[in-house]
C-alpha cells in the first residue's frame, strides 16, 4: 500500500519453453508448410500467462520506479503538479552523503552475516535430521513448520516482548534467576549493534527452517551405496560430509544461500518494527527501511531503490553466473 | 476488490450524470443533493466518541434523506502514507478527513484539501483555536480546520505524594524537585520506580520545558526554516529535561509517550504526564472491582462507575507549572484538524457535514467529551471538574510544532525521538541538538 517501490530483482526470468514438435518436422513436412504461422504462434502464446502478470507486477513498477529517479516527484506532483526533469540530481545527493554509504554499508554487513549464519545453522540442522531417529524428526519438523510458518508480524510482536527492557522475559531471567541485577531494565534495542544482534537473532531464526527442508530434501538424494563405499574405504563421518555429500548438493546449497543475501539485503520488517520498539531510528536504518523513510520523495526514494537493485545485481551476478557454469558441466 | 469495483461504476454513473446535466448546473448539484449515495468520513483513531459518530450519521443522513454517511477510522499510525496514496485518487479519496494538526501542512500545501475560505465565518470565525487554522492555512487560503485538541497535564498519585511528603508544586524548578523527591522515597518499593514517568522517547512532554524557557523547534527567516534546539532558551530547557532523565524517572530510554498510564497503574510512577482524556485508561489496583471486558449488565456498568469514582479520587490533576509561581508552562498541545480531499466528487455534501460538526451541538458533545472543541466557544461545556479546569489551564498557552510545509517529514524521520533519546542516554544536549538542528534543517527546506 504506502511501500517504496522495492525493486524485485529476485524473480527470475521466465523459462524459455523449448518449441514442441520438433519430432513432428521429418513426420509431416506438408502440414508443418501449410499452418506455420499458427505453430510458431503457439510457444509464444504460452508464454503470455507467465509475461503478463510479471509486466504487470514488476515491469511496470520498476519502470516508474527508474522515471521517477531522474524526476523531482514529491507529494505535491501527486496531486497534479507537472514533475520537472532533473538528470542525475538524485543520485548525486544521495551518493555524495556519507550517511547513505554508512547505511549501504551496513546492510551489505547485516545481510552476509545474516545469511552465513543461517546457511552454517540450517546445514548443521539439516545433517542433525538426518542423523535422529523418527520421534525427534518429527519433532524438529513440527517446530521449524511453526517457525517459517506464523506471521511475520505475531513472531515480531512476540519478540518484542520478549526483549522488552521494563517488563520482557529476557531481563527478567537474567535479572532474576540469573542474578544479574545489572540487566533489570536493560534495553537492548537502544545501542546499534546490540539492535542488530537482536535482529539477526530473529532474522536467522525466521530463515533457518527454510534451509534446514531444502538442505534436508537434498541430503536424501545423495546416493547411499557412495556414503556406503566412503565409509567402508575409511572416510570419518566429518569427511563423508564434507567430502561427499555436500559437494553432492552444491546446486542445492547455491540456490538457498543465493536466496538468503537476496532476502537479507531487502530485510524491512522485522528492522522496521524493532525501531519502532525503540530503536534510535537513523542509527539504525538498513537499506530497506531507509528507502521507506525517504518514501514521501517518490524521486529520491526511486533513486535509492534503483541504487540498491544495482547492489543486488553486484552482489549476486558473480554467483548466477558460476551457478548456471556449473548447470551447464 | 469489490468495494473498488462498485465506487468505480458509482464514479462512472456520476461521470455520466454530470455529462448529461452539462445543459443545467441546477440539475447537476440537485442530483448530487439528493441522491449522493454514500459519503465518507474518515476519523483518526478512537478519540471520537461512538455516541458523537451515531449523532453525525443521524444528522446527516436526517438532512439528505437517500445519502448515507459511513465513518471509517484509520489508525493514526501509517496515517501519513495512507492518505498519500488515497487522497490522490478519484476513486478511493474519502469525502472529509481527519489528520493530524501536525501533519496538516504537508497536505494542504501539496493541494489535497478543497479551498474553504469562504466558509471561515460560518463554522466559528476567529473562535476557531487559530493555531491549528494556521495550520490548514496556505497564502491566506483556508483549506483545513480545527477539528479538537487536547492539552497536556500531569496526573498524581495522592497517596504516593503524601507517603513522600510532597505538595502538588507551583513552578516548573519544583516540579523537578517533587519528581526527584518522589524518585528518592519510591513509596511502593517497587525496583525501578519513578517519581516523574518520562521515557526516553517522550519529545511531546520533553518539550514543554524547552517552550517554557522561550526555546523552540525550529524557526523561519525569510521562507527558510532553521532548527533551533541548540539556542541558548532551548539549550536550559534541555538540560533541565535531561536532570529529570537522570535523577527523577526510570522510564525505560527505549519507550516513548504511548500509554504512560501503564507504568502508573502498576505503581512504578507517581506520576505521568498526558492529554486529560487519559483519565479513562487509569486502573489502580486498589479500585479495580474485575468487572470482564465484555460483561455488558447493569450491575457490571454500576461497578465500573465506582472503579471510575475510585481511581479519580486517589488520582489529582494539575496543569504543568511554568517558570514563575502561578503560571501554566505552554505544554505541547496535540489534536486534530479537518478538510475536504479535492478529489472527493461529493463537495457540497462534505460542506454540508463539516457544517453538522460545526454546529453548537455537535461542538459541545465534543467538549462534554473533555475534547477541546474547534470552536472555543463551546469550551465551557467541558465542565467544571478538575479535568477541564487542568485542561483548559493547560490549553491557554499551549503550544503547536512548527507550521512548516514538511514538518511531518521531522515527525516521519523520527529526529526528536531520536534527539531526546540521546540526551536521556546523557550526551551533551548541545552536542545532540546541534546534529538534530542540522537535521530538521535539511528536512525543512
Amino acid at each position: 500500500m504506502s511501500a517504496p517501490p522495492a525493486p524485485a530483482a529476485t524473480a527470475p526470468p521466465p523459462p524459455r519453453t523449448s518449441p514442441p514438435a520438433t519430432g513432428s518436422t521429418s513426420a509431416a513436412p506438408l502440414r508443418r508448410r501449410r499452418r506455420p504461422l499458427r505453430s510458431r504462434l503457439v510457444p509464444y502464446l504460452l508464454l503470455v500467462p507467465a509475461l503478463v502478470p510479471l509486466g504487470v507486477g514488476l515491469g511496470y513498477p520498476l519502470v516508474r520506479q527508474f522515471v521517477f529517479s531522474f524526476q523531482e516527484y514529491g507529494l505535491a506532483q501527486q496531486f497534479g503538479r507537472p514533475a520537472e526533469w532533473v538528470g542525475l540530481d538524485n543520485y548525486v545527493t544521495l551518493l555524495s552523503d556519507p550517511y547513505v554509504w554508512g547505511v549501504i554499508a551496513r546492510s551489505i554487513a547485516f545481510c552476509l552475516v545474516n545469511a552465513a549464519l543461517t546457511m552454517a545453522l540450517g546445514i548443521a540442522l539439516a545433517v542433525l535430521m538426518t542423523k535422529v531417529g523418527r520421534g525427534a524428526r518429527i519433532t524438529l519438523q513440527v517446530g521449524m513448520l511453526l517457525a517459517w510458518g506464523t506471521p511475520v508480524l505475531a513472531t515480531m510482536t512476540v519478540w518484542q516482548w520478549l526483549f522488552d527492557s521494563q517488563y520482557g522475559v529476557v531481563n527478567w531471567v537474567l535479572a532474576g534467576p540469573l542474578g544479574m541485577e545489572g540487566q533489570r531494565g536493560h534495553s537492548w534495542l537502544i545501542e546499534p549493534l546490540s539492535f542488530y544482534a537482536v535482529a539477526t537473532v530473529i532474522v536467522v531464526w525466521m530463515s533457518v527452517p527454510f534451509v534446514v527442508f531444502t538442505v534436508y530434501a537434498g541430503l536424501l538424494q545423495v546416493p547411499e551405496e557412495c556414503m556406503e563405499a566412503a565409509q567402508l574405504d575409511g572416510a570419518s563421518s566429518w569427511q563423508r560430509l564434507w567430502g561427499l555429500a555436500l559437494p553432492m548438493i552444491k546446486p542445492v546449497l547455491f540456490v538457498v544461500a543465493l536466496l538468503q543475501v537476496i532476502w537479507d539485503l531487502r530485510v524491512f520488517t522485522q528492522i522496521h518494527v524493532l525501531q519502532r520498539a525503540g530503536a534510535p531510528t537513523r542509527e539504525t536504518h538498513l537499506l530497506g527501511t531507509y528507502i521507506y523513510s525517504l518514501s514521501k520523495e517518490f524521486s529520491i526514494a526511486g533513486a535509492m531503490a534503483t541504487i540498491m537493485l544495482v547492489i543486488t545485481l553486484v552482489l549476486t551476478t558473480a554467483y548466477i553466473r558460476r551457478m548456471l557454469r556449473e548447470e551447464e558441466a | 476488490m469489490k468495494r473498488v469495483r462498485t465506487r468505480g461504476l458509482a464514479a462512472l454513473a456520476v461521470g455520466m450524470l454530470a455529462l448529461t446535466a452539462c445543459g443545467g448546473g441546477e440539475d447537476a448539484a440537485e442530483a448530487g443533493g439528493e441522491s449522493g449515495g454514500e459519503l465518507r468520513l474518515w476519523l483518526a483513531g478512537s478519540d471520537t466518541p461512538q455516541e458523537l459518530r451515531d449523532h453525525l450519521v443521524e444528522s446527516f443522513e436526517a438532512e439528505h434523506p437517500g445519502s448515507t454517511l459511513v465513518i471509517e477510522e484509520q489508525d493514526w499510525n501509517g496515517l501519513v502514507p495512507r492518505l498519500q496514496t488515497a487522497l490522490t485518487s478519484e476513486s478511493q479519496t474519502p469525502d472529509l478527513v481527519e489528520l493530524g494538526n501536525t501533519q496538516s501542512p504537508t497536505f494542504t500545501y501539496a493541494g489535497a484539501f478543497s479551498d474553504i475560505s469562504d466558509m471561515y465565518e460560518e463554522l466559528g470565525g476567529d473562535d476557531l483555536l487559530q493555531g491549528f487554522v494556521d495550520a490548514g492555512t496556505v497564502d491566506d487560503t483556508l483549506y483545513a480546520v480545527p477539528y479538537y485538541s487536547g492539552a497536556r497535564a500531569v496526573f498524581y498519585n495522592k497517596e504516593l505524594f503524601a507517603a513522600a511528603g510532597v505538595e502538588v508544586p507551583t513552578t516548573l524548578a519544583e516540579f523537578t524537585e517533587v519528581a526527584q523527591t518522589l524518585q528518592q522515597a519510591n513509596p511502593t518499593g517497587q525496583p525501578g520506580f519513578s517519581g516523574f514517568w518520562l521515557p526516553g522517547q517522550d519529545w511531546y512532554n520533553g518539550v514543554a520545558w524547552l517552550n517554557s524557557h522561550g526555546g523552540e523547534l525550529a524557526v523561519e527567516e525569510d521562507g527558510e526554516w532553521t532548527g533551533a534546539l541548540s539556542s541558548p532558551e532551548s539549550q536550559e530547557g534541555l538540560a533541565e529535561v535531561q536532570e529529570l532523565f537522570t535523577t527523577a524517572t526510570s522510564a525505560p530510554r527505549d519507550a516513548d509517550s504511548d500509554e504512560p498510564w501503564i507504568a502508573f497503574n502498576n505503581g512504578e510512577a507517581a506520576m505521568f504526564s498526558a492529554p486529560t482524556w487519559a483519565r479513562w485508561s487509569i486502573d489502580l489496583p486498589e479500585c479495580n472491582k474485575g468487572v470482564a471486558a465484555d460483561d455488558e449488565s447493569e450491575a457490571a456498568k454500576a461497578l465500573l462507575d465506582e472503579q471510575q469514582a475510585c481511581n479519580e479520587e486517589k488520582t489529582g490533576i494539575f496543569a504543568l507549572p511554568g517558570l514563575e509561581e502561578g503560571s501554566v508552562a505552554p505544554v505541547f498541545s496535540g489534536g486534530s484538524n479537518i478538510g475536504i480531499p479535492a478529489k472527493s466528487g461529493n463537495q457540497e455534501l462534505a460542506r454540508d457535514l463539516l457544517r453538522i460538526i460545526f454546529s453548537p451541538e455537535y461542538q459541545t458533545m465534543l467538549a462534554e467529551n473533555g475534547l477541546i472543541p474547534g470552536n472555543t466557544e463551546y469550551a465551557d461545556a467541558l465542565g467544571d471538574d478538575v479535568y477541564a479546569q487542568a485542561a483548559l489551564a493547560a490549553a491557554v498557552d499551549a503550544e503547536l510544532t512548527p507550521p512548516a510545509e514538511k514538518w511531518a517529514d521531522v515527525e516521519g524521520a523520527r529526529i526528536l525521538e531520536d534527539l531526546f533519546q540521546e540526551i536521556a542516554s546523557g550526551t551533551d544536549p548541545a552536542t545532540a541538538a546541534a546534529k538534530a538542528d542540522q537535521l530538521i534543517t535539511d528536512t525543512l527546506n
